[in-house]
């Protein structure tokens, strides 16, 4: 079983960041992960997509997902790279400001999260990814919040300490901002049976 | 095992490194450049040298000096920069130096490069194209294995999906078996002390110890290789018992057909799919018996047609053979083009199979 994801942002807001975070929170965790980006052409503004796929042995999912069973939506910009890609069913955690914009989705694989209202809130709008995948950990149970927390500490660089404190309450708040699925797994991949089924 | 997050270059530095390699000069270039900034930071750590050399001409003769002395030594850069490489590559082979290079690769074009190679004589160059950084981890260890078992150049053939995709990794040692003694290697004592040692392409030897001279010189190299040919063949292959197509594909296209390959046989399609691991060897007699009952063969591979040439050379039957990948670039000319998906791959065996024009 791999739990395989998309983070789908504008270049500058932190997509690589909240993917090396989830990875890296699930190797303190013991478990197997691929980490890989698609950039629209490495610029700010651009398209940038985040894969992570986290499983309990050696990945076999490719570099380049061809779909994926979550979806982490920072933008409703760039649709196209992540949309089709999803499978029936899949979840999609969402920035709520950005939800107006997004398509028709049917509950209950939508769930919002108000992650720059939140991170604005704590003093640093900057955080709202942080707040995000907090968010995701809590809602999944894929990795804790502590694993997340320790995970942004292992990586943000020495310049960026100030930055630490304002990180870990925003994964926080981010945690306790949702509300556990009831059946976290339904969306991984099993593979060998792997679901053809996409969404629009 | 303690599992870290690295990126391909960085992994396959490390891996590298466990095997002894300490002699890195590359050159660098898209998407080969981290493996030589990542050399850089962790060679001369571990007793090692690493050089950026000012051309890939410099890079592969001084990894070869360093491997006639006898060091674990290696130059690289990409299919571009193998390509000034070559007449070196070929030196090594035929005067029997013990060289690993690295062709972190932009795409699937360097097949006939890789296999044929480029320069002159009868010589072969042993060429491991993984799959993915589990493979890789493996292959760079294998790859100086078996430069120093058979005293000849080998080519470690990655792409830039391999080089960047971060992945947890154990860098754990790889055991091949025992190697013979390198009472060959140059130890720095000078003519006229009747101990001084020659490595020289045309086998010719001292006027005390004359050598086999040329002619039977390079008859033992190719005879060298022909050995290597019946024994280093390496391959991987699924469903092909009661398949009724085979995919072959190599490297990280081999993972994207095994992927896709999977899911056709989870719908109830009788198809199976035929990595070669070592595009030369090629397995030929593996890939012969692979497609012996099927009915179609079909050829992904990222580029006009090169490894097609080896699969109808060993296919019963050629006409059977059929290619469906191609020229696939992004903007930039440096990566993988949209081609390399495994929804385009589908597609294009689906196409296949119902028999559709493309």
């Amino acid at each position: 079983m791999e739990s395989d994801l998309f983070i789908s942002g504008i270049g500058g807001q932190g997509v690589q960041l909240i993917a090396k975070t989830l990875a890296l929170a699930a190797i303190i965790e013991g478990r197997h992960v691929l980490l890989s980006g698609e950039y629209g052409g490495h610029m700010r503004g651009g398209s940038s997509v985040g894969t992570v796929v986290i499983s309990p042995i050696p990945v076999r999912s490719l570099p380049i997902l061809p779909d994926a069973g979550a979806l982490i939506a920072l933008t409703p910009l760039f649709w196209e790279n992540v949309g089709p890609r999803l499978r029936r069913g899949a979840l999609v955690l969402a920035e709520e400001a950005i939800v107006k914009d997004l398509p028709a989705m049917q509950e209950p694989r939508l769930v919002t999260v108000p992650a720059t209202a939140i991170a604005t809130g704590l003093g640093s709008r900057m955080a709202a990814g942080m707040v995000i995948v907090g968010a995701y950990g809590a809602l999944t149970g894929i990795v804790s919040t502590e694993s997340l927390v320790a995970a942004m500490k292992e990586q943000v660089p020495a310049y960026r300490r100030q930055h630490l404190e304002t990180n870990e309450k925003a994964i926080w708040a981010g945690a306790g901002a949702v509300s556990p699925l009831a059946h976290p797994v339904a969306f991984a991949r099993t593979l060998g049976a792997l679901e053809t089924g996409m969404v629009a | 095992m303690v599992l870290r997050l690295l990126d391909g270059s960085e992994a396959i530095v490390e891996a590298a490194i466990l095997a002894g390699a300490r002699f890195y000069a590359g050159y660098p270039m898209s998407p080969a450049t981290e493996l030589v900034e990542y050399m850089a930071a962790k060679l001369p750590a571990s007793g090692g040298v690493c050089i950026n050399a000012a051309t890939e001409i410099e890079g592969v003769n001084m990894a070869m000096g360093a491997a006639a002395a006898g060091f674990r030594a290696a130059s690289g850069s990409c299919g571009q920069g193998l390509s000034l490489m070559q007449e070196a590559i070929a030196e090594a082979a035929l005067n029997e130096t013990p060289l690993v290079i690295f062709n972190m690769a932009r795409n699937q074009q360097d097949y006939f490069q890789a296999t044929r190679g480029g320069g002159w004589g009868d010589y072969r160059t042993i060429t491991l194209a993984p799959k993915d950084l589990y493979e890789a981890v493996e292959h760079v260890q294998l790859a100086f294995h078996l430069a120093d078992l058979y005293r000849v150049p080998v080519i470690f053939m990655g792409d830039n999906l391999l080089a960047r995709t971060q992945m947890a990794v154990d860098i754990r040692k790889f055991d091949f078996g025992p190697l013979p003694p390198k009472d060959w290697q140059l130890d720095g004592t000078s003519g006229g002390t009747g101990a001084s040692r020659q490595i020289w392409t045309f086998g010719g030897g001292k006027t005390n110890t004359p050598g086999p001279g040329p002619s039977r010189h390079w008859e033992q190299i190719a005879a060298k290789f022909d050995m290597i040919a019946t024994r280093e063949a390496r391959h991987e292959q699924g469903f092909v018992d009661d398949a009724e197509t085979v995919v072959v594909a190599f490297g990280s296209g081999g993972k994207f057909v095994e992927f896709v390959v999977n899911q056709l046989r989870a719908e109830g399609r009788k198809i199976g799919f035929f990595r070669p691991v070592t595009l030369w060897p090629f397995p030929g007699e593996a890939l012969e018996r692979a497609t012996d009952a099927c009915s179609r063969v079909l050829v992904f591979e990222l580029n006009a047609g090169q490894m097609i040439d080896d699969v109808r050379l060993n296919v019963g039957h050629r006409r059977k053979v059929r290619p469906i990948g191609g020229v696939s670039f992004d903007e930039s000319g440096l990566n993988i083009g949209p081609l390399m998906d495994a929804r385009v791959i589908r597609q294009r065996i689906l196409s296949a199979l119902e028999g559709e024009v493309k």
